[in-house]
């Protein structure tokens, strides 16, 4: 009964291959992810589950290095980050602190001023006293990580389904964004990166008949410094450390005093006395106490709501908080104060994307991407076609050729499969690896026919066996060459050619393991049996 | 029906020198080319848009005169205006001006519009990315080439052999990237792949030739053939696919596909030659004489 299963093992597990690569294109549970508000169907492109990428479904790729300069190694001498930033910036003519972040986690002090040089920014720092090593081009981790979900939020924001952002570094150690939004235009994914999302703070208060809103008592630009989330220094909290701007034109309320007036005249300070004092707020209503509170909105909607510490209530009665302008955003979990400072940050990207000067961009239209589709298909089956006449040509027996296209065949469905398994989008570069695999499993299936029908006829079982094995070795070491050749394209950013890397190594690995070895029992098959 | 019969050539005929000589003078002539015009162009080959920066637009061609429209639509004269009937569309190429490389793609997909010519596709690549991706070009194809090496020496482990596959895969690559020169095709990453792709392919058969002649018994030139037979198809199969992928893609304008296609076609051309002139002799060559000393 075992005999069967453990003589054919080898063409068994292709047939297994086969199943699980049909499984993973068409059943339904291994469909593409949804995005928020769409059903499978609508997320699914064609009839099975396979993505395509930009080439091949049009949209636009924007590759673009985020602007500033930034010194490494910085000794901070124990200052706080904001005292750093404070200093550093009153040394540039044409920075104020929040073009300047200070990182001690990694050491290092960056500019995002797209207007401040790098020898000025030398010259500030030098100026500033901190010690530091170099000067590079580029920000740090922790802006372009901000960047990264600024950038995601709002691609998830404009309802764009499939849009990914990623950094990449390149081989000088220079970092990239880059940003991948199917089915768009070049222009609006390039304004939906540049526009900034309005964000402001109002101050929901009891009146005798319900609640009213004072708005826009601070907007985006009231702010010279917003930080990370930062974990609370007891307790569980977290919260998002703001400076509010004090300086204004001539005869002009600064920010600081007039969101000052505005805590005081909403009578902050007798509301919240305690920490049991709560602000509770939803659906546009007070409830509870009705005490007053701040209410975080981006683009008129209300994302979060505060209360205030009573100390910090006092001191805006008494009008000495101005001065200093810094207060905390608290809330109870990390993950939400870091939900606040992004979207505090919303729109504005913390620092600009250099698009036209050191970006690249490519961006297909839907139709285009349709043709490419077709034509990748059209090359597709022509080159398999080319691939077989000279097979027949060649071999002129039916009986060799024939599971030899087969096989082959089988060894780019079972690609697919992966490719749909992994949800990898199929790019043209992609395709092109499909036709490399074609070519190269074909040639390894031409060695083991030529080895095997070699030195006449094949009788015994251990006479295939031994020539099979001797065919594998050439088969071995050939493979073994392709993927280190192309091993390098998979590690090095250069765009599509990583998927088209991917793809030829493993259809190698595929062939070696699983089809290649089917082959040769298929044959042996076919030829011992007489 | 034709069969493809692999023709017995009979080495014995020609001595080692007449068979060198052949992929020798190939090669030196290839070299030269590259060297000829890293003098004149300041870089080994044609570089595309990748390598230089700029911007590609492929402009539907939606009936009316749509040439002359491109002529007049830009500020700037196009570097080049190639038409691909077969999709419909014209690709047209901006190389990156030094003076003002800001908004170009901006700039250029408003003129398009303003002159009311529809744009398929755009593609902008900045001056300084591309030197970097050039570089990281040339880094990809020296580790592949290192690997490959590598790898052959830890195989068969004897000298000559060893550099006779590593030699011929050499040339597999130069000769390639000289008629492309000279069909004036522009390096892209394309055309970076395909020649990573001649380093794993290409050996191929020159393994399979070196496994003949040092592992398995038999005569010398019995165990040739027998490599021949096998060698010939394989990169005959695979030419046959890369040709109709060459031809159908440049009828379709990919140009991606295209130049995949015709870079390992050539390159499994120049396989051949490699193969079965410079390996087999300096195999002969190490076989009668070599081994002797």
């Amino acid at each position: 009964m075992l005999e069967p299963i453990k003589n054919n093992w080898r063409i068994l597990l292709l047939v297994v291959v086969v199943l699980g690569a049909t499984v993973a294109l068409f059943a339904p549970q291994f469909g593409p992810q949804t995005a928020p508000g769409e059903n499978v169907s609508e997320a699914q492109q064609g009839v099975t589950n396979l993505q395509y990428g930009l080439d091949l479904a049009g949209g636009t790729r924007v590759r673009a290095p985020l602007i500033g300069y930034t010194a490494t190694e910085v000794d901070f001498g124990g200052d706080q980050p904001d005292e750093v930033a404070r200093a550093v910036a009153a040394e540039l003519e044409n920075a104020s602190a929040r073009d300047i972040g200070a990182v001690p986690e990694e050491n290092a002090v960056e500019v995002t001023n797209p207007t401040v040089t790098e020898s000025e920014f030398r010259a500030a720092m030098d100026a500033s006293g901190y010690a530091y090593e170099d000067i590079r081009s580029g920000v740090t981790q922790e802006t372009r990580d901000i960047a990264q979900e600024v950038i995601t939020s709002k691609i998830n924001e404009a309802g764009l389904s499939g849009g990914s952002v990623q950094q990449v570094q390149s081989l000088t150690g220079e970092y990239f964004i880059l940003v991948e939004v199917p089915g768009e235009g070049r222009e609006d994914v390039i304004e939906l990166l540049e526009e900034r999302g309005t964000v402001q703070i109002d101050i929901a208060y009891a009146t005798e008949n319900g609640t009213a809103i004072q708005e826009e008592v601070l907007i985006q630009d009231d702010f010279e410094d917003i930080g990370t989330a930062a974990q609370a220094d007891r307790g569980t909290g977290a919260y998002v450390p703001v400076t509010v701007r004090n300086t204004a034109p001539e005869g002009e309320q600064s920010p600081a005093h007039s969101f000052q007036q505005a805590v005081a005249d909403r009578r902050f300070a007798s509301a919240y006395n305690s920490n049991q004092d709560q602000c509770r707020y939803a659906n546009g209503s007070l409830s509870g106490e009705r005490n007053p509170c701040l209410l975080l909105t981006v683009d008129g909607e209300v994302v979060n709501s505060f209360g205030m510490d009573a100390e910090l209530a006092d001191s805006m009665a008494s009008g000495g908080w101005a001065t200093d302008g810094g207060f905390r955003l608290t809330t109870s979990e990390f993950s939400e104060a870091e939900q606040i400072s992004i979207n505090l940050r919303a729109g504005a990207l913390p620092a600009e994307l250099d698009i036209s000067g050191q970006g690249t961009s490519r961006s297909i239209s839907a139709t285009q991407g349709e043709n490419y589709k077709t034509y990748s298909l059209v090359t597709g089956i022509l080159a398999v076609f080319a691939v077989a006449g000279m097979v027949f040509l060649r071999y002129r027996e039916p009986a060799v050729a024939l599971p030899m296209i087969v096989t082959a065949l089988a060894e780019v469905y079972a690609l697919l499969g992966i490719a749909a398994l992994l949800s990898y989008p199929l790019e043209l570069a992609v395709i092109a690896g499909f036709i490399a695999v074609v070519g190269t499993g074909v040639d390894d299936l031409v060695i083991i026919a030529d080895e095997v029908m070699s030195e006449g006829e094949v009788n015994s079982r251990k006479v295939f066996n031994s020539r099979f094995r001797r065919a594998f070795w050439v088969i071995g070491a050939a493979a073994a060459t392709t993927i280190i050749a192309m091993s390098p394209l998979m590690v090095l950013s250069l765009g599509d050619l990583s998927g088209f890397a991917i793809f030829t190594i493993l259809g190698v690995l595929i062939g070696v393991l699983i089809t290649r070895p089917a082959y040769g029992d298929i044959l042996r098959r076919l030829l011992t049996i007489r | 029906m034709v069969a493809i019969e692999v023709p017995e050539v009979n080495y014995t005929e020609y001595s080692n020198r007449q068979l060198v000589a052949i992929p020798l003078a190939v090669l030196v002539l290839a070299l030269a080319i590259i060297g000829g015009w890293f003098l004149v162009t300041g870089a080994p080959a044609n570089l595309g848009l990748e390598f230089t920066g700029g911007v590609e637009l492929r402009i539907a061609d939606d009936g009316g005169d749509v040439e002359q429209q491109i002529e007049t639509a830009f500020d700037r004269q196009p570097d080049s205006v190639r038409s691909i009937p077969a999709d419909d569309v014209y690709v047209v190429t901006f190389r990156a001006a030094d003076e003002d490389p800001e908004g170009l793609a901006n700039d250029l997909s408003t003129q398009a519009e303003e002159a009311g010519l529809s744009t398929n596709a755009i593609d902008q690549v900045s001056p300084s990315f591309a030197s970097d991706t050039a570089r990281t070009a040339i880094i990809g194809v020296a580790l592949a080439f290192l690997g490959m090496s590598v790898l052959v020496f830890a195989m068969f482990r004897t000298f000559v052999p060893s550099l006779a596959v590593v030699a011929s895969a050499f040339s597999d690559l130069v000769v390639p990237i000289a008629v492309m020169n000279l069909l004036g095709i522009q390096m892209t990453l394309g055309t970076i792949a395909a020649l990573l792709m001649i380093i794993g392919y290409s050996v191929d058969s020159d393994i399979l030739l070196n496994n003949s002649v040092l592992r398995r018994t038999g005569e010398f030139y019995e165990s040739v053939n027998r490599a021949m037979r096998t060698g010939v198809t394989m990169t005959l199969t695979s030419m046959a696919a890369m040709i109709v992928m060459a031809i159908v893609a440049a009828l379709f304008g990919v140009d991606l596909l295209r130049n995949i296609g015709i870079i390992l076609s050539v390159g499994l051309c120049a396989d051949l030659m490699n193969t079965y002139l410079l390996n087999v002799s300096l195999l002969r060559w190490y076989k009668f004489e070599g081994v002797k000393r």
